[in-house]
């Protein structure tokens, strides 16, 4: 039956429970069989960012050959329930290395660029047993699921009873319910997800590059700007691990946002730090940032590989793979350059130094911006950052040179940097219609951004490598393809950054600006009633 | 939700091994089945080594919802559940005939099993009465077994006036040779005549076998104790049959 199904129950068990207690308990009112006895290796996967349980499913990957996911956490390792994907080893960590499946879909969704990893690794054991009536009748299915430390296989260190009831024996199923709990069983308050990683002391912290700030209006400016870039350093620092064992190529990406952002906060609102520290900081948070380039340039172009070759004709695809080999190797030699540089101690020593600073209130002399409340200094920054944009805006024409577009994409993201920053400081709703406003902005030049640079990438690449060979003439030709069309295509987006703009410095979203980010937290409707 | 009956005016012809089985093959095959044991024998709820249900109040099948659904039991087997004989199924026709849109009731009975199963399976007892024309009604597919002798011959097409005269679809009648003999050339060329004069015979023919004959010794499907065996690859690809026929 599918929806008069009636629930089954859960029972987690004290350590000290054994096996015949277990049995002996539920022989008293039950013939038990036992079905199945199997004992493996497993790993417990998720992303960096929980993404797997912040959607209540649980992956784990058995004996390295197969992964089972659970999308009702209610059947977690329940291997009747298992979604199966299976061909897969030890080094399976991404979505697209699996075979197609419905599973992988589903995956593809959630985990995007990020690779799963093991959280916890132990040893399942799952035990079924049927228990029957004297004519063989089954009248409740039962498991008893152990998960065991793997350098101790004596030691429980998770004991759960599962209950799977028969339709139809509602008495019986009652009845194997107080027996279990007759052993000291009980009804877990977690969720059995939570249940189950609690009792294996794993905590999940779920990761979010975007910081979430609560600030108060009243803070001094110089405080909330130590604040933020606190919280920023915080988040580098959180993927440097990621980084050095190459988990995926989104630690290093969110490294960098976490220090641009960082940048972003000493240059945008250098006002409160003395002139000679703002020089000082941009200028050791800047040689951070630039040890890290050329690895990321490398990760863009070899995760957009297939978007290259689909770029070009087939015949000039093949020409391309030399480039890609070059690129992955170079990739190979930079991680591991990027790796000793995070672990080194000159390294450590200057994030740290760094960090302290703005630990508890950057302290240096008073500055004019310093000591008042942040609130004055964020709607200053905001309204100013948007007339720029809403000026340079004014200027575009289809002859407008490149440059100018770019300079308007780096100032978009100046202001979306402020929004993140201050954005709790103004009325939520309206912030998010102005964020929203500003992202549709920003993906078009985005796009337009990243088309030349991309473009840019390979035409050095094509004059610093020396091209004598035929298989190099292949890979001239492709570059040429690929370049001529890059280009193309950032043509067309050109204009759709022209018209974005129109609609981002329309006359509604003027008024929306200056009516979101004032010094008062006030919503329309509150304006309305007092005019 | 699809409904098939396994039925027959004759009794021995191999009905309710083919409704344990075909059951079981859905069931296994992901699908959420109830087999109806409508025989008041109970052969069917007996393979599943489910005793007789409560003695019911008359009328109990025909009322709501929940008091059907409180009658259903779990089998031995994952998505498949059993609606246990009872004697008081004797009195169905009796009981039927009082009712108005008597010959619909059972199909309407069986709407409120909609969102609970995908499949439902009738065995149903060797008879020609009230109760056959409600699963006549309720049934998208009947399954006919039909054991290759003349006898059984004429049963068939006994069947098939009564679809006539009383304006049932023909094409839901679905025979299959049951306990067939391939050794018996009486058997074989029943088979070849029956055949060629009644094309909606199903490809698959159910040989007559001591495993299926077991099945009252080992209170399973074949296909549980013998999954290997030719008689259960037989239910299997009937039970595939059934299915793409049902498209």
């Amino acid at each position: 039956m599918k929806l008069s199904k009636i629930r089954q129950s859960h029972y987690l068990l004290p350590d000290n429970m054994t096996k015949k207690n277990f049995l002996d308990t539920l022989g008293q009112e039950f013939i038990i069989k036992q079905v199945e006895n199997t004992s493996e290796k497993i790993a417990i996967l998720d992303s960096f960012e929980w993404a797997l349980y912040e959607h209540r499913i649980l992956a784990v990957r058995h004996d390295n050959q197969r992964i089972s996911l659970w999308f009702d956490e209610e059947d977690i390792l329940d291997p009747d329930e298992a979604h199966t994907i299976e061909d897969i080893n030890a080094r399976t960590r991404f979505w697209w290395q699996l075979p197609e499946s419905p599973e992988r879909d589903i995956l593809k969704k959630l985990l995007d660029l990020r690779a799963m990893y093991p959280v916890y690794e132990g040893l399942l054991r799952t035990e079924q047993f049927n228990l029957m009536d004297n004519d063989g009748k089954i009248l409740v299915f039962c498991q008893l699921l152990t998960i065991y430390r793997p350098e101790n296989s004596r030691k429980a260190v998770f004991r759960m009873a599962r209950l799977i009831p028969v339709t139809g024996y509602k008495t019986q199923n009652k009845q194997a319910s107080e027996l279990i709990k007759s052993l000291g069983g009980f009804m877990p308050r977690l969720s059995p997800i939570d249940s189950l990683l609690s009792a294996l002391g794993v905590m999940p912290k779920p990761f979010n590059i975007k910081p979430q700030l609560d600030l108060d209006p009243q803070m001094s400016s110089r405080e909330a700007a130590s604040v933020i870039i606190s919280i920023m350093i915080d988040k580098q620092r959180q993927t440097e691990p990621g980084i050095i064992k190459d988990i995926d190529t989104e630690f290093l990406h969110h490294y960098r946002v976490a220090l641009r952002m960082v940048r972003a906060a000493v240059a945008q609102l250098k006002e409160v730090f003395p002139p000679n520290d703002v020089i000082e900081l941009k200028q050791r948070f800047g040689a951070l940032a630039s040890e890290t380039n050329r690895l990321r340039d490398l990760d863009v172009f070899i995760l957009d590989k297939k978007r290259y070759m689909a770029l070009l004709p087939p015949s000039l695809r093949d020409g391309l793979l030399p480039m890609f080999n070059d690129f992955e190797q170079s990739r190979t030699a930079e991680v591991r350059r990027i790796a000793r540089w995070l672990a080194s101690r000159a390294y450590k020593k200057e994030i740290t130094e760094l960090e302290e600073r703005f630990k508890n209130n950057y302290s240096a002399l008073e500055t004019h911006w310093s000591e008042q409340p942040i609130i004055n200094l964020a709607v200053t920054k905001i309204q100013k950052r948007y007339k720029k944009i809403q000026k340079a805006a004014a200027k575009i024409t289809h002859d407008t040179p490149d440059q100018d577009i770019h300079n308007i994409r780096i100032a978009c993201k100046k202001l979306r940097y402020l929004l993140y920053f201050f954005g709790s400081l103004f009325n939520k709703k309206q912030v998010k219609i102005a964020g929203r406003h500003l992202k549709a902005l920003q993906n078009h030049l985005g796009i337009f951004n990243d088309l030349s640079v991309q473009a840019e990438f390979l035409e050095n690449y094509l004059d610093e490598t020396e091209h004598k060979s035929k298989k190099d003439i292949m890979l001239i030709a492709s570059l040429g393809g690929l370049i001529s069309s890059l280009h193309t295509m950032q043509l067309q987006e050109r204009e759709r950054c022209i018209d974005a703009l129109a609609v981002f410095s329309n006359k509604e979203n003027q008024r929306l600006f200056k009516e979101t980010f004032v010094s008062e937290k006030t919503s329309k409707k509150d304006k309305g009633g007092r005019k | 939700m699809k409904v098939i009956a396994s039925y027959s005016i004759k009794g021995g012809v191999g009905k309710t091994a083919a409704s344990v089985n075909l059951a079981y093959a859905s069931a296994r095959a992901g699908n959420e089945t109830l087999l109806i044991d409508l025989d008041p024998q109970g052969a069917s709820s007996f393979y599943f080594r489910i005793g007789p249900g409560k003695k019911q109040k008359k009328g109990f099948f025909f009322n709501q919802k929940n008091r059907l659904l409180k009658n259903i039991r779990g089998s031995n087997y994952k998505h498949l559940d059993i609606l246990p004989a009872n004697l008081s199924f004797r009195n169905f026709d009796i009981m039927l005939s009082s009712m108005s849109k008597s010959r619909k009731r059972l199909k309407e009975m069986l709407a409120l099993l909609e969102d609970e199963y995908d499949l439902v399976i009738l065995d149903c007892p060797p008879n020609i009465n009230l109760l056959s024309e409600n699963v006549f009604n309720a049934a998208d597919l009947i399954l006919v077994p039909v054991i290759p002798t003349t006898l059984s011959e004429r049963t068939y097409e006994q069947l098939i006036r009564f679809f006539d005269n009383n304006g049932y679809k023909k094409k839901k009648l679905r025979p299959f040779f049951s306990m067939a003999q391939s050794n018996n050339k009486l058997h074989r060329q029943t088979i070849k005549e029956m055949e060629s004069r009644h094309p909606n015979f199903m490809k698959t023919i159910i040989e007559f076998s001591l495993e299926i004959e077991r099945m009252g010794v080992h209170r399973e499907p074949v296909l549980a104790y013998a999954n290997k065996k030719s008689a259960a690859q037989a239910y299997r690809k009937l039970f595939n049959e059934v299915v793409s026929s049902l498209k």
